[in-house]
């Protein structure tokens, strides 16, 4: 059994081959408007040029980790040299490439990581309306809108792209390294970190199903002290985020980087008070 | 993998929504899954927190059967269903939010596999993302959702039934992870807490204070000390702890990263010119 584990642990990685990172974005940041069309699926339907090639009709899908393209599109936009080495597959049939230059109403990509594939959905869509939509090629996801600052606005039936920093990376060279991670990996509980030194611990008994949990102790001279809170607090919401176990605080915690102020929400003597916490680093 | 959903099934459409009246703009946190899919978590009908993907690939919210069952949701005879709440982290309340309840291979195979790196509980699709105006900014940590007032016409149905095979990739894929001795665990454990704060100079990492009666200070930590190498030996164990040396900071956060409470820091550092080792217990706290 262990054998088998490996093999397949192999085999995953030998199919799944690196790709160049996305070179970074050039600084335009200037918000531009791209009009969709929304299916009667209401599906947002794009309309794509690739390598200067088309356009094609391709749904914008949120929920996509990665970019997908109809071999009919890979094939006929010239994307099939950029195919990566086939072998076994996760999925089936499919190929791994890189889009040469992806561009959604003058907004331009390069480099994106994409998947050639027919997808049973996509197809089913693409029959559903090809009369008076056309065909639909594939799907935009994150490799793609990661990179903007992304608004949808379903009443105007428009996309706003806004270029940023954020580099949204390889989804399948993730996935592989995680699939293997896991495989290795102790099956303990991830465990979170606050990004920065509060000065507070926090209780909640099992069986304690009320909404938050409570401070314990301030330390003096910390930043809780600083910011008021006090044992007995019950946090409810820190960031903006629900504070409903242990974990949640940590996680919120997490998020909030030293230096920067975070709004805490506290019941206390049965009334919500507000406060401010800024963490420092520490640990 | 995609979560590009359609509803293949006759749809019963809700009463159109009375008129909202929200805040100008919500601030929304996420997080951003290990597979790349934009987290919220929301409450539904009081229960929760549920993990929640943001999908313009589906035309409504999903949950599976499972999920309805818990939160106590009455379904119509075409499986769909209205929340009697439906709160969003943020503190946005969708009126009159209305799912499709059906299992969806892509989350019982990522949750099989436990590729997100969290359980996901279900998707939010069209039906609600529509009525807000939503921006997806990755060097920010929250989504701003500013209401609009638009009532999203209904959703129509496509012929066909099914995924076309694709749903037979969940069970396939909660197989190769029993192949692969993986079995996922969403639990998150704090780390532990040692109580002092930190000065990143250009010359390595310095104590700049000690938080009184805390761990790092009842072993005898000081401002002023300089960190050399740490190491963190678990709870019970024997065994000497591997060393990293501290040239930079996040040296210093890698080598606490998966520290728990009961688990001891050995911390070396340079006290003047002296070189001294101290042993702090991590304690729960933050």
């Amino acid at each position: 059994m262990r054998t088998a584990t490996l093999a397949l642990a192999a085999f995953v990685l030998s199919s799944v081959p690196a790709l160049a990172q996305a070179p970074p974005q050039k600084a335009e940041a200037k918000a531009v408007a791209v009009p969709f069309t929304l299916l009667p699926s209401r599906h947002m339907l794009l309309e794509v040029k690739i390598n200067d090639k088309g356009p094609y009709k391709l749904i914008f899908d949120t929920g996509a980790p990665m970019n997908l393209l109809t071999p009919r599109l890979a094939k006929s936009s010239g994307m099939m040299k950029n195919a990566k080495s086939g072998g076994f597959s996760l999925f089936g049939g499919m190929n791994q490439i890189d889009i040469d230059k992806l561009e959604v109403g003058g907004v331009v990509a390069e480099k994106l990581p994409s998947v050639v594939m027919d997808h049973p959905t996509v197809k089913a869509i693409s029959d559903a309306f090809e009369e008076d939509f056309g065909i639909i090629d594939g799907i935009v996801g994150f490799p793609f809108f990661g990179r903007y600052a992304t608004t949808v606005d379903y009443q105007k039936k428009e996309l706003t792209l806004k270029p940023t920093d954020y580099k949204p990376g390889d989804y399948m060279q993730d996935l592989t390294k995680n699939l293997l991670a896991s495989g290795d990996r102790k099956n303990d509980p991830k465990v979170i970190g606050s990004a920065g030194l509060w000065g507070v611990t926090f209780e909640k008994e099992t069986g304690d199903a009320e909404a938050g949990v409570t401070v314990k102790e301030v330390f003096a001279k910390s930043p809780a002290e600083a910011a008021g809170l006090k044992a007995g607090d019950r946090i409810v919401l820190i960031d903006g985020r629900w504070a409903d176990t242990i974990a949640d605080a940590y996680i919120a915690a997490s998020l909030v980087k030293p230096g920067r102020e975070a709004a805490i929400e506290v019941k206390r003597d049965g009334k919500i008070v507000k406060v401010k916490l800024t963490p420092v680093k520490g640990y | 993998m995609s979560f590009l959903l359609s509803v293949t099934a006759a749809i019963a459409l809700a009463a159109a929504d009375p008129p909202i009246k929200p805040a100008d703009r919500y601030e929304i946190p996420y997080r951003l899954t290990d597979t790349k899919h934009v987290l919220v978590r929301t409450k539904l009908n009081g229960k929760g927190p549920y993990n929640f993907i943001l999908d313009t690939g589906a035309p409504a919210v999903f949950v599976p059967k499972k999920l309805a069952k818990e939160i106590g949701l009455k379904l119509d005879s075409k499986g769909w269903g209205e929340f009697e709440s439906f709160e969003i982290e943020g503190g946005l309340k969708v009126e009159k939010a209305t799912t499709r309840v059906e299992d969806l291979f892509q989350l019982e195979g990522m949750n099989g596999l436990g590729l997100a790196g969290v359980e996901l509980h279900g998707v939010i699709g069209y039906n609600v993302l529509a009525k807000f105006r939503i921006t997806y900014d990755f060097t920010a940590d929250k989504l701003a959702w500013i209401p609009l007032e638009f009532d999203p016409p209904p959703v129509r149905a496509i012929g066909g039934g099914g995924q076309g095979g694709l749903e037979l990739l969940g069970p396939m894929m909660k197989i190769l992870a029993g192949f692969m001795g993986i079995k996922p665990n969403f639990d998150a454990k704090p780390r532990g807490f040692l109580g002092f704060e930190t000065d990143e100079r250009k010359d390595g990492v310095f104590v700049k204070a000690v938080l009184a009666d805390g761990p790092a200070a009842k072993a005898g930590l000081k401002p002023g000390d300089k960190l050399t190498a740490v190491g963190v030996a678990p709870s019970g164990s024997k065994k000497k702890p591997s060393m990293l040396d501290i040239d930079r900071p996040r040296d210093l956060a890698k080598a606490f990263a998966e520290a728990k409470a009961g688990d001891e820091a050995k911390i070396e550092i340079l006290r003047g010119d002296k070189a001294e080792t101290v042993l702090v217990p991590f304690g729960k706290g933050l």
